[in-house]
């Protein structure tokens, strides 16, 4: 069996004194699309920024791309490793136009022909005609500027895809899209691990396997079903079973 | 070289019309009695100068000129040209179907024209610097655009420094008479490694409904001082549009002051400035909103690095006539380097009462939030910053009149950044 696309193993990350990630565990094979669900604080957007190498954290464990350690390298080696991350603010770079960002992606990436054919295709594809000359993420509205993100995405044509939030701030027709749009990334090559607050977008697309994450830990994984248990109980159920006192750092030492 | 006394005033004055002598005669009376400014002074808080004036000459002639048109090279054919060379027109043609000529000439055949708008923009009283223009230039370049002229095509003045320890005084006088339009293209340079000072003045005269713009490209070398004085004047329904590019010189300082006259007048004043190694760029502008429904956009930004200083400071004041007016200024600046500084320090004087005003100034170093979504897209944290910086400018630049000259400004700002990190000055 090969290597899946990521795998990660006992992460931990903290914030200065606050611990937020307590031992991630994960795989998500390339081909598949996962989700990770999990309440408000409970660690995934940290989990995305980890990964990408944001250098607000402390964290140790280890993530594989590809088969690849990523963990200690620089945020700029970790995309060229071949993790996206899709941002769920994606930032504005005021008087930088899209297109200026993926000539200097193009330059970063060393693919040449390749690459321009993504950028025209994806271009097609996603409708971003009107949105390559002007500035990254400035003035777009929520759904546009995901839409960006996932035409990054294409372009950069990454082994794993983090999607942070893509959902967040959407109206329904605009999570339609976003879900849609994951469906057409997948790809034999292509890992991605959406992650979301809300079951909605679920309603849209078909995961592979649905993780849960509560307080830093993955207490949960499944097909489809997870969601909908989800749906019915809320994350209190997923808290009280499978957050067990191991949890206590003073029985971490006994 | 004439050291800046009677004899350069007898100079200054030589063929002049007597008006102009008068004029010349009041600005003598006012530098004998200016003292050097003191950065106590409002006006030149932050930027201490260790010179006297009267320490310094004007060259007996224009000054040989190695180095060519730089950054202005090779444009779209402009209609007019001209040459000053250390105060002194050494080439000047075209111009059709504006009146493209020397100040001097301006003086003796224009008549009312030059009599009613030449030196009245700046009064001697300003500064020292001020007074002594007025005293002992020996002029520049007139440009005059009748009324429903249109001028196809930018007029370039090139205005150049050469002789070490020298002082001098160009001058550019514009005016655009009723719905004509023009745009004019200033570079100012001279060579690095020798000590040199320009009292350059520059005046704008907006006749109603005319549209003039003005770009001006400072790229003095890196021992030049200069002390520039401009003023902008707008008639009903004008536009104006200036922009400035500050790259170099030792210390480079512009006074500017626009005065909206006329009812429904409006002013874009852009700027982009990028100090070096130990760079002082020193920037007053004043905007003064006279007449009602005028407005007004000031759109600097800047950066330092190393030893750089920058100075913004923005005065817009709304006369009790100038209702409806809608007046703002922003000054953004990225400081690059721990030793750099920037100040800005927006001002406003309302004295109407329905107006609409706003001002923002940022100082601060580059946003790391950008460089984490620029890397986290395969980018080297050093090309993040560069495409930061140059978006940064790039606000700036793309709405400067002259989009070919814009464009080489964003090169040469790029090139001074890209120096200053493969000299370790970052």
């Amino acid at each position: 069996m090969t290597a899946p696309a990521l795998q990660i193993r006992d992460l931990h990350a903290s914030v200065g004194e606050l611990s937020i990630l307590n031992g991630v565990d994960l795989d998500v094979p390339a081909g598949e699309v996962h989700v990770l669900m999990g309440p408000n604080g409970s660690g995934k957007s940290t989990l995305c920024h980890v990964l990408m190498g944001k250098d607000e954290y402390t964290a140790t464990g280890s993530a594989l791309v590809n088969g690849a350690e990523i963990m200690g390298l620089s945020v700029t080696d970790r995309a060229r490793a071949g993790l996206f991350e899709a941002f769920q603010y994606p930032t504005v770079i005021p008087g930088v136009s899209l297109d200026q960002l993926t000539d200097e992606m193009e330059a970063a990436a060393d693919d040449g022909e390749a690459f321009r054919a993504r950028v025209e295709s994806a271009s097609d594809h996603l409708g971003m005609d009107r949105f390559r000359d002007r500035p990254v993420n400035d003035g777009l509205s929520g759904g546009e500027k995901k839409r960006s993100e996932m035409y990054q995405l294409a372009v950069a044509n990454p082994r794993v895809a983090v999607l942070d939030e893509v959902d967040s701030g959407l109206d329904v027709d605009a999570v339609r899209e976003v879900a849609e749009l994951v469906e057409e990334l997948r790809s034999p090559d292509l890992g991605v691990l959406l992650i979301t607050h809300y079951s909605r977008i679920l309603r849209y697309m078909k995961p592979d396997r649905i993780h849960v994450m509560v307080a830093g830990k993955i207490v949960r994984s499944g097909g489809p079903e997870v969601a909908d248990q989800l749906e019915d109980e809320g994350y209190d159920t997923l808290r009280g079973s499978d957050q067990p006192d191991q949890d206590d750092p003073l029985l971490d030492l006994l | 070289m004439i050291p800046l006394d009677q004899q350069a005033f007898e100079r200054a004055i030589d063929g002049a019309p007597s008006w102009l002598v008068d004029q010349r005669r009041d600005g003598l009376d006012h530098f004998e009695k200016f003292s050097m400014p003191s950065e106590r002074e409002e006006n030149w808080r932050y930027v201490e100068l260790d010179f006297d004036i009267r320490d310094l000459a004007v060259p007996d002639a224009a000054g040989d000129l190695a180095d060519g048109p730089g950054l202005i090279a090779d444009l779209d054919a402009p209609v007019g040209s001209v040459r000053i060379v250390d105060g002194h027109v050494t080439g000047i043609e075209g111009g059709e179907p504006a009146t493209l000529i020397t100040t001097a000439e301006a003086a003796a055949t224009l008549g009312a024209v030059a009599a009613n708008h030449l030196n009245t923009g700046i009064a001697p009283d300003t500064d020292v610097f001020a007074a002594a223009h007025r005293a002992f230039s020996t002029g520049g370049a007139f440009v005059h655009v009748p009324a429903r002229t249109l001028v196809d095509g930018p007029i370039l003045v090139d205005i150049a420094a050469t002789a070490a320890g020298s002082i001098s005084f160009p001058q550019l006088t514009i005016v655009a008479e009723q719905s004509s339009e023009v745009s004019v293209l200033v570079r100012f340079h001279s060579p690095n490694g020798v000590a040199i000072t320009v009292v350059p003045q520059v005046e704008v005269f907006g006749g109603a409904n005319a549209n003039v713009k003005l770009t001006t490209i400072q790229n003095w070398g890196d021992e030049t001082q200069a002390f520039g004085h401009q003023r902008l004047v707008a008639g009903a329904d004008t536009q104006l549009h200036f922009a400035e590019a500050g790259l170099g010189g030792r210390l480079s300082r512009l006074h500017l002051m626009v005065d909206l006259e006329g009812r429904g007048s409006n002013a874009e004043i852009l700027g982009a400035y990028f100090g070096d190694r130990d760079q002082v760029l020193d920037y007053r502008y004043f905007m003064r909103h006279a007449g009602p429904s005028t407005s007004s956009d000031m759109f600097l930004k800047g950066a330092v690095e190393d030893q750089a200083l920058s100075v913004f400071t923005g005065m817009i004041r709304i006369e009790e006539e100038a209702q409806k007016t809608n007046a703002f200024q922003t000054n953004r600046n990225l400081i690059l380097s721990e030793g750099a500084a920037a100040q800005s320090v927006p001002n406003l004087e309302i004295l109407a009462n329905d107006v609409r005003c706003g001002h923002g100034s940022t100082v601060g170093p580059l946003d790391p939030e950008q460089r984490y979504y620029l890397t986290s897209r395969g980018l080297t944290p050093e090309r993040a910053d560069r495409l930061q910086v140059t978006g940064f400018f790039n606000e700036a630049l793309s709405r400067f009149p002259e989009s070919a000259v814009a464009a080489r400004v964003a090169e040469a700002i790029t090139a001074k950044y890209v120096a200053a990190v493969e000299e370790g000055r970052l």
